[in-house]
């Protein structure tokens, strides 16, 4: 058994990083640095595929199949899918923000400059659509 | 962030295309000091240069996310823009970003 002690850590390894990932997602640390997972995948398939240059058996097989998967699809996900074009940044540091108006939950209008003189405001601009 | 900005005396303002009755009912549960605000045509979102075209799960346009902190005078103290959308601020960046301003 072994013998394919490799096979089983690239595995391990790969089957880990997923669950890590999304066992963690609550964790700033481990949400913000999504490419920790593909790196995960990265170090599985090198490892399955030297267990499989020393001995082309099914088990390292298995294993590099698997991670060389992972490894694309998470890659592709991470550094393909998952990225925002951003254009030219219009907010900055010491401007001041665009005043707005929009509609609350109740319909009623709210005016960012209803809160000037008042209190800080945090704006948070997120997906939505759940 | 609904739990490490609670007491700060500060306003959330939450922008999304959603109309969120949902979650506006979910926030006064917890006492959060969010308001959600609507967003229909994403024109703010626009305004703002945070308008992620195509984004969306069904190929519709949605906000990048992003956490931005105004001082009383509505200027912009501190700021983060999302280009993965798996990535979030740390709730305890914003929390000391508000802090800061006091």
């Amino acid at each position: 058994m072994s013998k394919y002690g490799p096979a089983l850590f690239s595995v391990a390894l790969s089957i880990g990083a997923i669950v890590g990932y999304f066992s963690f997602l609550r964790v700033p640390v481990i949400r913000n640095h999504p490419a920790l997972y593909v790196a995960a995948f990265a170090l599985a398939a090198a490892i399955a595929a030297v267990a499989t240059v020393r001995a082309p058996r099914w088990p390292n097989l298995i294993a590099l199949a698997l991670s060389v998967t992972l490894l694309g699809l998470g890659g592709y996900f991470n550094f393909v899918m998952a990225r925002i074009p951003l254009g030219p940044p219009i907010l900055r540091v010491g401007q001041p923000a665009p005043d707005f108006t929009l509609p609350d939950a109740k319909g009623t209008p709210v005016a960012l400059a209803s809160f000037r003189g008042r209190t800080p405001v945090v704006v948070v601009f997120y997906r939505g659509y759940w | 962030m609904l739990t490490e900005l609670g007491d700060e005396g500060v306003q959330i303002l939450a922008i999304s295309p959603d109309t969120n009755e949902r979650s506006q009912g979910l926030a006064e549960r917890l006492k959060a000091r969010y308001r959600f605000l609507a967003d229909r045509d994403l024109a703010v979102t626009q305004r703002y240069g945070l308008l992620h075209a195509r984004g969306g799960d069904k190929g519709q346009d949605v906000p990048a996310p992003a956490t931005i902190v105004l001082d009383r005078d509505g200027i912009v103290r501190w700021l983060t823009v999302a280009d993965n959308y798996q990535v979030r601020p740390d709730p305890t960046d914003v929390a000391r970003a508000v802090r800061a301003i006091k």
